[in-house]
């Protein structure tokens, strides 16, 4: 039985990776979980120095969503070059930097850090972050930004580049496009979703930066028609993210058309979580009578072709 | 080092109220938690949400491989918890966390609990009395049916003064003045420990700092991991030397801190900092 998938010239052992934010830098797991069971890890994201982040209440609970503004709180890429990639050296997991930037400058010297770094894998570009004031989302939130952005990270790694799309647009595939026309070798799909919670006793939002990113298996539709949006719409691989914690839910991603998933939120609720999908997803396949989980993705019959609702093709 | 298990709960024991015990097998938190620390957990094992919830470690049982935790129904999390039946599963990771220092050869530990935030202070009880330490509890909150677990100390022989805010029980007012009044006639370079609303900490250790005395907080911030993944808990923290405050995360470096490095709300510097300044030369 093969659950080996090749995105963006990685070869996984599997399709799951942890998604950044989610995951810390992949060493905090040491000793509670395998780090080996995974597909791959993508590092919370890296600016060029360290980041204080956003004020607190950083987190808050929302009906199966949870909304954070943690703002990139990070130790930037030199300290985690020197002090924790030296660490994951000893697994057999694919590790994906998150780069960010201020600037498109500041994207491309991350890049270009992390290329010279031993042990990593592949480079992912947060255009989509909705919890900075500069960067982040307004870089994904332009297609002329994210296609800036793209060329310039392309140009300064030999590294596979994969940007990870904001939700927070009109037509995701635009974006797809103008990421795949700069060079990208894969996309995520998708970011949190922009959101805002109210105290309504305080008569304040419940986080102090005021709106935050949802995420959490609230938005698994959402990511889900995204990723099929965006996997439509170029031929480069997409790997989804949006809510994930069951074979099931990575199995819808797959099925969209996703090459790999994303495991995001669900590692804050259980950090065994990737034992149990991976065994799911074996008995999946027993079930069904396959031998190669490649054979899912895009397999999803649609009830009605060409789609409905302002998907273009 | 914590382990991540899905455990069965063995008992279950009511308290008046919104107050209930629980008692989990777990082998590594009944083999190695120390006071101060605690568990990750949630009712079932689904990996969607809500989250799992911190709840500090009240008492340990090695020989049974248990744990039990005093809890309160406050959300959708506790409720789910207190709710559980004896041979249901909870998801729990730990023990987790930074636990209470006993106090220097001869200090007194005082612990001041707020509400819920007795729990903790029953298993220092046992580490104190285990090293030798005299410990005196001083336990507030609203009404009496708030001042739960107390026989627990009765049974290890601390002494406790319960203080509520209706005066239903001991001191009327707030648990700090009582804890005032000892420190006033009490022995000599006492050690302070405390658990409970953010007032009550910023209280003691605005007392402590005055006083010049040791201190020591456990935090209780919002945790989504308690791993120091989430970033969600992250408390403003200043050391000694430091010259501004660094965002920590309550769920690994704490949640116990030493007060006077802790920046409370609408403060700019640690009391540490701030003593320091006073102190210097103009």
């Amino acid at each position: 039985m093969n659950l080996a998938v090749d995105v963006a010239g990685l070869h996984l052992k599997n399709p799951l990776l942890a998604a950044s934010g989610t995951f810390g830098y992949g060493v905090e797991y040491e000793g509670i979980l395998d780090l080996n069971l995974l597909g791959g890890l993508v590092t919370k994201g890296l600016y060029l120095g360290p980041r204080d982040g956003c004020p607190t209440p950083r987190i808050a609970e929302t009906p199966s969503g949870l909304l954070n503004a943690i703002g990139l709180q990070g130790v930037g890429v030199r300290a985690f070059v020197k002090d924790v990639l030296p660490r994951l050296a000893p697994y057999d997991t694919a590790v994906v930097v998150n780069v960010c930037g201020d600037t498109v400058e500041e994207y491309a010297e991350v890049a270009r850090i992390v290329d010279d770094a031993p042990g990593v894998a592949a480079v992912e570009i947060n255009i989509s972050c909705p919890n900075v004031k500069v960067g982040g989302m307004a870089f994904g939130g332009d297609p002329e930004m994210t296609y800036a952005v793209v060329a310039a990270v392309r140009k300064a790694t030999r590294l596979p580049v994969i940007p990870k799309l904001s939700p927070n647009v009109a037509d995701i595939s635009v974006f797809a496009r103008a990421a795949e026309e700069a060079g990208a070798d894969a996309l995520s799909c998708i970011n949190t979703l922009l959101g805002l919670a109210i105290d309504v006793e305080a008569r304040r939002p419940r986080l102090a930066f005021g709106t935050g990113g949802l995420s959490g298996p609230a938005i698994r539709p959402i990511a889900v028609r995204m990723a099929w949006q965006a996997a439509r719409a170029v031929r480069i691989p997409v790997i989804g993210v949006g809510g994930i914690g069951c074979a099931a839910d990575a199995l819808e991603f797959m099925l969209a058309g996703c090459r790999a998933v994303q495991v995001g939120t669900a590692n804050f609720v259980d950090p065994g979580v990737y034992g149990r999908i991976l065994s799911e997803l074996a008995d999946y396949l027993e079930r069904h009578g396959l031998r190669d989980i490649n054979g899912l993705v895009g397999a999803l019959t649609f009830p009605h072709d060409p789609p409905p609702m302002g998907v273009r093709e | 080092m914590p382990a991540n298990r899905d455990v069965p709960l063995l008992a279950r024991e009511p308290l008046e109220g919104p107050y209930v015990l629980l008692t989990f097998r777990h082998a590594e938190v009944a083999a190695s938690a120390r006071a101060g620390q605690y568990v990750m957990i949630k009712a079932g094992t689904s990996p969607d949400l809500p989250l799992r919830r911190p709840f500090s470690v009240m008492t340990t049982d090695p020989r049974e491989e248990s744990f039990t935790l005093f809890l309160k129904t406050v959300g959708v999390g506790s409720r789910a918890l207190a709710e559980m039946r004896v041979g249901d599963i909870a998801a729990c990771l730990g023990p987790l966390g930074r636990p209470f220092t006993p106090p220097p050869d001869g200090s007194e530990a005082l612990l001041v609990a707020g509400g819920y935030g007795i729990a903790p202070f029953v298993l220092f009880g046992d580490e104190l009395r285990s090293v030798g330490r005299k410990a005196r509890v001083f336990y507030g909150g609203r009404t009496a049916g708030d001042l739960q677990v107390r026989s627990a100390f009765a049974e290890r022989g601390i002494p406790l003064i319960p203080a509520t805010e209706d005066g239903s029980l001991g001191h009327h007012g707030r648990v700090t003045e009582p804890l005032e009044a000892y420190l006033d006639v009490g022995a000599a370079s006492p050690t302070l420990y405390a658990c409970g609303p953010d007032a009550m900490l910023h209280a003691v250790a605005r007392l402590a700092a005055r006083r010049r005395l040791d201190a020591q907080v456990s935090l209780d911030p919002w945790m989504g991991c308690g791993l120091g993944t989430c970033l969600g808990c992250v408390v403003p923290i200043q050391g000694p030397g430091e010259p501004r405050p660094r965002y920590r995360c309550a769920c690994t470096e704490g949640p116990v801190f030493d007060a006077v490095t802790v920046v409370w709300a609408g403060e700019e510097s640690s009391l540490a900092r701030r003593r320091a300044l006073e102190g210097a030369p103009a």
